[in-house]
């Protein structure tokens, strides 16, 4: 066995290395799969645990190695999927005349790719003419020595071929004793083209068939040659473009489908029809080499272009299974890792096949995109905040496709990660505030709580949301620090979005006021207005220190606040709401010396004072008592919408102002990047403080 | 002469079945040694030397303290009968049982002995039960011994044969003589242990072998030599202190058991000191610190009557506020035992340990570990003493009283102090003096000498306390400069919960300055926080609502009966709500001082009353989920209470008859009788009856019903202690109940395409990518695939057309040879 693996492994280093490039990039990102196994432990442990008792704390114990994606991994098992059936070459009728034809013009280079290859290949070409040379006149020379030559790679050859047989009986590579392979038939751009006309306008399906073997040529090029050989890369294009723009009309247009039936039932009805028998190989060879051509193939474009084209023929995919899971798994690595476009392309494919698939595929898309993106959680400072975002919202679209089967899929996730929190809150240990105050767990909370946010209109999640509350209480309990400040904030965040998404009274006011009493070491002086609080969870030493620190702190809390009190306005218990956090403001305005944050404060005070004049006159007026929910739920409920007072417009202007500095900062990340780094470059040559700049500790991993 | 005075002791009326418990505690024996207190010195001295002469003789006689001590004797000698007979099931060392203070004989089993021995291997802990681990300290060294002696045994054998051989070796051997030397004295230890424990008398001199052992240079035969003499000396040392004879008692005649027996105890003496003294030297040094402080503390807790106490205890107070959190848990644990054992030394330890922490706090000036002043917790006051008792109680905190005036007057009240301590303990010790000898004879316990080691304990403890409080109210600078801002009243926390639970015991005229302190303390820092902030003197707001708390149990535990006004702790807690922080502060202390001030106050002011649920209303806005529990659990119990304050559940449009002279609610008032709570209404329920947390709103809704609905008879409600900790974050399980799953459904509308169609991607409208674009990067593509392969093609070829060259070489060899042959 472990023989083989080393066979497998030296021939995929020699044939396959686009393919191993792939590897390498994505094995940075995924878990390797030897953790699978782990993982699967983990869950069967939680499974338990879980289970009837509902996971009493007897089982914190083993918490330390439960990861946070453990739940979402069970749709995972599926992964020694079959490679056994072939898409085998197609026969074709050698008959056919237009194959026969011979183009002998051995076309040369005409197109340059500036590649660094052509010139390493000149050089070694020159090499190599040269000592062929010699070889020859040696053979002249002395002609015993070519037969000894020849005695000699004959041996060889026996002993190659001898310890070739291993490979053979490897399923994945039986496209080695492919009938065709001995013959390379060259293509030419004419051969294509009549195919193509042929294929479209008299429906050959002979041609077509020469045209799957070719376009499968065409998307195993480089890695092996099969059947064809492209002269240049004019055929090579065509043929690919064609085929993927057409085959899927092709296809349909054989099996007499609409474009746009993409049910579920048009499967069956697919595979009762009497044509499938005989076109089914031609679909699967299609297929199989598309997701051929995708794993090969590192270029965004190109990738994202073969997965529309292929989200179209999703219904010929559905009809094989093992195709589909590879599909599946390809689409997920390309969502959380590609680019923009690819990334949302093969997001379109993941919600068709969740959607159209039924639930059984939802489940695993919905187990492997969320996988897919705690582990692209897993690093210690956020860089592409937007992609980041654009998967989680990814992802509630899928869960909000099915809320029930998604929100026991949340209980259990928030369940694992309460255990987690309990785990840290009880032991304090170092290991556990960092799984805490990790990405990943950030992420995984952020998910819920938006997912709930989206959903808690439609549906019942109160159990869902109180749980996700307390966990957050907890989390911003634990870390009450400084340096934390980040973290807290995500959690005033999620609680404020909560509050507003469900209507119901989060109370967040201690929290964002007790990030004015922080108490840091006045340094003031420096600013380093560069440092972008929301990449990271822990703040570094030296960040502290700063006056920009403070001031995104008054302005983090002016803002939350806002939030806050905008939210209950016009609740006729306003006044009440803003006693203390109005004491402890203006506490606030005396103790602090900077003029520029007394101000914001002084401002922000007076507007609150308002709102509560507002409130106390108009309740004044009211003949209920506070027993009288409806009446009090109520109370000013008409005019919330309309009211134009002073202190609305600036709740208004000061949220408005807060998201357009995130979209600015989101922007302004990439830019800043390179001088970011030139800066702690610099700072580290000087030697201050070197363990403040400490990168480990900028990123916010030590403690 | 001896037996004269037997005669004159026997009660005539004491039947001689009666249990020797009772006798000794009888009041005639106490009458009677009161009066002839010169002659209970004769008899402590005979009795000690009767003790062996009816050891040793046939038992024949009938006085209660010889026949109790007889029979003290004849079980310590059973017990190695015993083990003896079970030496072939289970090792002799293994088996040895524990005695208990009242002579109960405790054998371990085999099984349970391994266990124990494993658990023993962690050294660090093993805090509580010293006795234990000194035991099992003995037994795992046995175990090891053991083995180590099979393994010596074999190697010795083993050597013999190779010397026979080879006397190369003689240098290797003398390499391992040294290991040899330590490994013989570990046998030494070992036999000489089994033998002192095996036949105390006869082996008593092996004591001095030991301890000469233990003196070596290496450091594992020194911890092993000094815990193998702890489990020897634990175990032999006798229920009774030692008197050495005097020279006159030495001059008498003497039977050849009494010589003997003297001979004992004069060993064993000695060897006690030394060790002792070792114990204490060896204490200073880094290395063997934990073991020294170690056996120090067993050495108190299982011998605390014995001889030499002083000089333990001494060693332990000197390190009960070690920064090491090993041996401080040890010295408190110590202290711990000896105060809840009263009854092993009488109580004479008790006062000396109280006394001697005194003393600490005292030169540290209040700057040491807080259990260092937690061990008070554990003492106990016997109130059933009797009249006599409060009597002298009173005396003594009367003149302490006028010494504390004195102190608040003028700081250096020390030198009064001093006299009085030395004025005291002269008085101790010519009192101890005859109390040892009579209580060598009796076991039992004078009524009043009990009484007056209480006072001196009592007097001490609070002397303690005093000073502590005193400390927490002097300005910052004098205060201490050393230790920073970071916990700068150490001792305050454990020293304001000693007053509490020890406050009816104080005496009544002392109460007005404690309640004065106590006030300045609670406003400490509200005062101090303008001109300083972060000034070390600013009191913690959990200190602050602590001396609230104190104060309030101060009063409630004397019945109420002071005349004190406080008015002023309301007003502190009034302000301090609004400066508790959960996280900095604990809400433990938060929820007990709402339970004492507020739930059980019997004082029934509306005003007040109004301005604290209003403003725990407010509060509750504001706070988690716990806090916002405990302070509605208050609101309840107040509105229960305070009938009339249910008008603020009601929008009284006239302003309510009840308001008070201020018509409109202030609610950043700091003074809650000027806030004019009464006119507000209570609309913070309505918001909080949409709190997340599903008991807080019910708690909400529930108040807001109370004003309508009539019905006195609620059934009780919790605590806010209680009720904070049932919904702190720590204590919450953060599991589903298993009803919540069902409940999991649609709330309106159960359409799934609706929301599916409402969830409609905006990705799509993302524009597909181009397909010329696509068609020059995949002629790239090509183009760079051809080339590689190429380039495969290529580099095979070379290779092989090199690999043809170098064979070149080997085939003209090859021909070379040939050719030579032919």
């Amino acid at each position: 066995m472990g023989k083989l693996g080393k066979k497998a492994r030296k021939f995929a280093k020699k044939n396959l290395q686009s393919v191993l490039k792939r590897n390498r990039k994505t094995k940075a990102l995924f878990k390797k799969k030897s953790s699978k196994d782990e993982q699967k432990d983990v869950e069967t442990q939680e499974g338990n645990a879980i289970g009837p008792s509902n996971g009493s704390i007897m089982v914190t114990d083993n918490i330390e190695d439960a990861s946070i994606d453990a739940v979402f991994a069970e749709g995972d098992k599926d992964e020694g999927e079959d490679g056994s059936d072939s898409d085998g070459y197609l026969s074709e009728d050698s008959s056919s005349p237009y194959v026969a034809e011979n183009v002998t013009g051995h076309i040369l280079e005409d197109e340059n790719a500036s590649s660094t290859y052509v010139e390493l290949n000149k050089n070694i070409h020159a090499d190599l003419v040269m000592k062929k040379k010699k070889l020859d006149r040696l053979k002249k020379k002395d002609p015993e020595f070519s037969k000894f030559l020849e005695s000699y790679y004959e041996s060889i050859q026996i002993a190659e071929t001898y310890s070739d047989e291993d490979e053979r009986s490897d399923p994945g590579q039986q496209d080695e004793d492919d009938p065709a392979k001995s013959e390379e038939k060259p293509l030419t751009d004419s051969i294509i083209s009549f195919w193509c006309k042929m294929v479209t306008e008299k429906h050959n399906q002979s041609a077509l068939i020469s045209l799957l073997n070719a376009y499968r040529a065409a998307c195993h090029f480089g890695a092996k040659t099969i059947g064809y050989k492209f002269q240049n890369s004019g055929g090579f294009c065509n043929i690919l473009m064609f085929m993927l723009s057409n085959a899927d009309d092709i296809f349909r247009r054989l099996f007499q489908l609409s474009s746009l039936n993409c049910r579920k039932e048009a499967i069956v009805e697919l595979k009762n029809s009497s044509k499938w028998k005989d076109l089914r190989p031609l679909v699967k060879c299609y297929l199989r080499s598309t997701l051929f051509l995708l794993n090969q193939v590192t270029d965004s474009e190109i990738l994202a272009f073969t997965m529309t084209r292929l989200g179209a023929s999703l219904l010929f995919v559905a009809a094989f299974p093992s195709l589909l899971h590879r599909l599946v798994k390809a689409t997920v690595s390309l969502w959380a890792t590609g680019a923009a476009v690819l990334s949302s392309a093969a997001f379109l494919i993941i919600r068709d096949v969740a959607t159209v698939f039924g639930s059984n595929y939802w489940n695993t898309c919905v187990s492997k995109i969320s996988v897919a993106y705690l582990a692209r959680s897993r690093v210690s400072e956020i860089v592409d905040a937007k992609h980041l975002q654009f998967l989680r919202d990814s992802i509630i679209q899928l869960c909000s496709l099915d809320v029930q089967k998604s929100s026991a899929k949340a209980l259990a996730s928030i369940s694992q990660l309460a255990k987690i929190l309990q785990w840290g809150l009880q032991t304090k240990k170092k290991e556990a505030v960092e799984k805490i105050c990790s990405w990943e767990y950030v992420n995984c909370i952020d998910l819920w709580v938006r997912f709930i946010s989206a959903n808690v209109h439609d549906y019942d999640l109160r159990p869902l949301m109180f749980m996700t509350i307390q966990i957050i209480n907890g989390l911003a309990y634990m870390f009450a620090g400084p340096r934390y400040f980040p973290l807290r904030l995500k959690c005033i965040q999620w609680l404020s979005s909560l509050s507003s998404s469900s209507g119901i009274f989060i109370p967040v006011a201690s929290f964002v006021l007790d990030v004015l009493e922080y108490k840091v070491v006045k340094e003031g002086g420096r600013s380093r207005n560069t440092f972008n609080v929301t990449s990271v969870l822990k703040l570094p030493k030296f960040y502290l220190k700063s006056q920009s620190f403070q001031e995104e702190c008054l302005l983090s809390v002016i803002e939350q606040l806002s939030v806050h009190f905008a939210q209950w306005s016009c609740h006729i218990s306003f006044p009440e709401l803003a006693a203390i956090p109005l004491i402890r403001l203006r506490k606030f305005q005396e103790i602090t010396t900077t003029e520029n944050l007394r101000r914001m404060v002084k401002r922000f005070i007076d507007q609150v004072e308002q709102n509560v004049d507002f409130i106390q006159r108009k309740r004044d007026e009211v003949p209920f008592s506070p027993n009288d929910y409806q009446s009090a739920d109520s109370f000013l409920q008409l005019e919330k919408s309309s009211l134009q007072t002073p202190f609305t417009q600036y709740y208004r202007g000061v949220l408005e102002k807060a998201s357009q500095k995130s979209l600015h900062e989101c922007g302004k990340m990439s830019l800043l990047e390179p001088r970011k780094l030139k800066r702690n470059k610099v700072e580290r040559k000087k030697g201050i403080a070197v363990k403040e700049n400490h990168p480990a500790d900028e990123n916010g991993i030590l403690g | 002469m001896g037996k004269k005075k037997q005669k004159v002791v026997l009660p005539p009326e004491l039947p001689p079945e009666v249990l020797e418990e009772d006798i000794e505690v009888s009041d005639e024996d106490l009458q009677f040694v009161n009066e002839n207190v010169d002659y209970a010195g004769f008899v402590s001295n005979l009795d000690t030397r009767s003790i062996t002469k009816h050891v040793t003789r046939v038992a024949d006689v009938k006085e209660d303290a010889l026949e109790s001590l007889y029979e003290k004797r004849l079980r310590k000698k059973q017990p190695n009968k015993e083990i003896e007979e079970n030496a072939i099931e289970v090792h002799p060392v293994d088996a040895l049982p524990v005695k208990t203070l009242d002579g109960k004989l405790y054998y371990r089993t085999v099984p349970k002995e391994i266990k124990k021995v494993e658990s023993e291997s962690n050294e660090g802990d093993a805090t509580g039960q010293d006795m234990n681990v000194v035991k099992l300290t003995k037994a795992e060294k046995w175990a090891k011994l053991k083995k180590l002696r099979k393994e010596a045994k074999k190697q010795a054998k083993e050597e013999v044969q190779q010397t026979s051989q080879a006397e190369v070796l003689d240098e290797v051997k003398k390499d391992l003589s040294a290991e040899e030397a330590n490994e013989s004295k570990k046998y030494k230890l070992a036999e000489l242990g089994m033998a002192l424990l095996a036949d105390p008398e006869s082996n008593i001199k092996s004591l001095r072998e030991m301890l000469e052992i233990s003196k070596d240079g290496n450091k594992a035969i020194v911890v092993l030599g000094l815990k193998s003499l702890l489990a020897v000396f634990k175990d032999i040392i006798p229920g009774y202190r030692i008197r050495l004879p005097t020279e006159k008692e030495q001059e008498m005649k003497v039977s050849k058991e009494v010589k003997k027996m003297r001979l004992y105890e004069s060993t064993l003496l000695s060897a006690y000191k030394a060790y002792v003294q070792r114990l204490i030297a060896i204490e200073q040094q880094t290395v063997y610190k934990r073991v020294s402080v170690r056996c120090i503390c067993t050495l108190l807790a299982a011998v605390p009557h014995f001889n030499f106490r002083e000089n333990l205890l001494a060693a332990v107070v000197r390190n009960i506020s070690s920064r090491d959190d090993v041996v401080r848990n040890l010295c408190c644990a110590s202290v711990k035992s000896l105060f809840i054992n009263e009854g092993k030394h009488g109580g004479e330890a008790t006062v000396e340990a109280v006394q001697m922490i005194a003393e600490l706090v005292k030169t540290h000036n209040c700057q040491l570990h807080p259990d260092s002043i937690q061990v008070f917790m554990f003492l106990s006051f016997d109130e059933d003493l009797g009249k006599p008792r409060v009597s002298e109680v009173d005396n003594k905190s009367k003149n302490k009283k006028s010494k504390k005036r004195k102190g608040f007057e003028e700081p250096n009240h020390l030198p009064d102090n001093g006299k009085k301590k030395t004025r005291q303990e002269m008085m101790t010790k010519t009192r101890e003096e005859v109390n040892a000898d009579f209580k060598a004879a009796s076991f039992s316990q004078d009524l009043s000498e009990r009484r007056r080691m209480q006072s001196q304990t009592l007097s001490a403890v609070f002397q303690t306390f005093f000073r502590i409080l005193k400390h927490a109210m002097k300005p910052t600078s004098e205060a201490s400069s050393l230790l920073g801002a970071s916990g700068s009243h150490p001792l305050l926390v454990p020293c304001l919960n000693g007053v509490g639970k020890f406050s009816h015991l104080i005496d009544l005229d002392f109460m007005a300055d404690l309640m004065n302190c106590l006030r300045k303390l609670a406003g400490n820092g509200s005062k101090s926080e303008d001109l300083s902030e972060n000034s070390s003197n600013y009191l913690t707001v959990s200190e602050r609502l602590l001396c609230c708390i104190v104060a309030f149990k101060v009063m409630r535990n004397n019945l109420d009966a002071l005349n004190v006004d406080l008015q002023d702790f309301f007003v502190q807690f009034y302000n301090l709500i609004l400066e508790y922080r959960p996280g900095r502060d604990q809400g433990e202390v938060l929820a007990e001082a709402l339970k004492i001030m507020l739930c059980d106050d019997r004082q029934h002011d509306m005003q007040r009353a109004a301005a604290f649920i209003k403003r725990l209303a407010t509060f509750s806005l504001c706070f988690g989920s716990a806090e916002s529990m405990a302070a509605l659990v208050t609101i309840k119990h107040l509105l229960q209470k305070n009938v009339k304050c249910r008008n603020l559940l009601e929008n009284d449009a006239g302003g309510g008859s009840v308001a008070g002279a201020i018509v409109k609610y202030q609610p950043y008032a700091s003074d809650p009788n000027l806030s004019g709570a009464l006119a507000s209404v209570l609309w913070e329920l309505n918001l909080l009856t949409k709190h997340y947390h599903p008991a807080v709103s019910t708690m909400a809704s529930g108040i807001s019903t109370m004003g309508t609905a009539n019905n006195q008879v609620y059934h009780s409600i919790v605590s806010p202690q209680q009720a904070f900790k049932e919904s702190s974050l720590e204590q919450e399980s953060f599991v589903v109940s298993g009803d919540i799953k069902r409940s999991n459904n649609k709330r309106k509308r159960g359409n799934d395409t609706l929301s599916c169609v409402k969830v409609q991607p905006d990705v799509n409208l993302k524009d597909q990518p181009n397909e010329n674009e696509v068609r020059k990067k995949l002629t790239e593509h090509f183009l760079l695939l051809r080339d590689i392969t190429e380039n495969q093609r290529l580099r095979g070829e070379l290779d092989q057309t090199t690999l043809s060259l170098n064979l070149y070489e080997q085939y003209k060899k090859q021909k070379r040879k040939t050719r030579k042959i032919s």
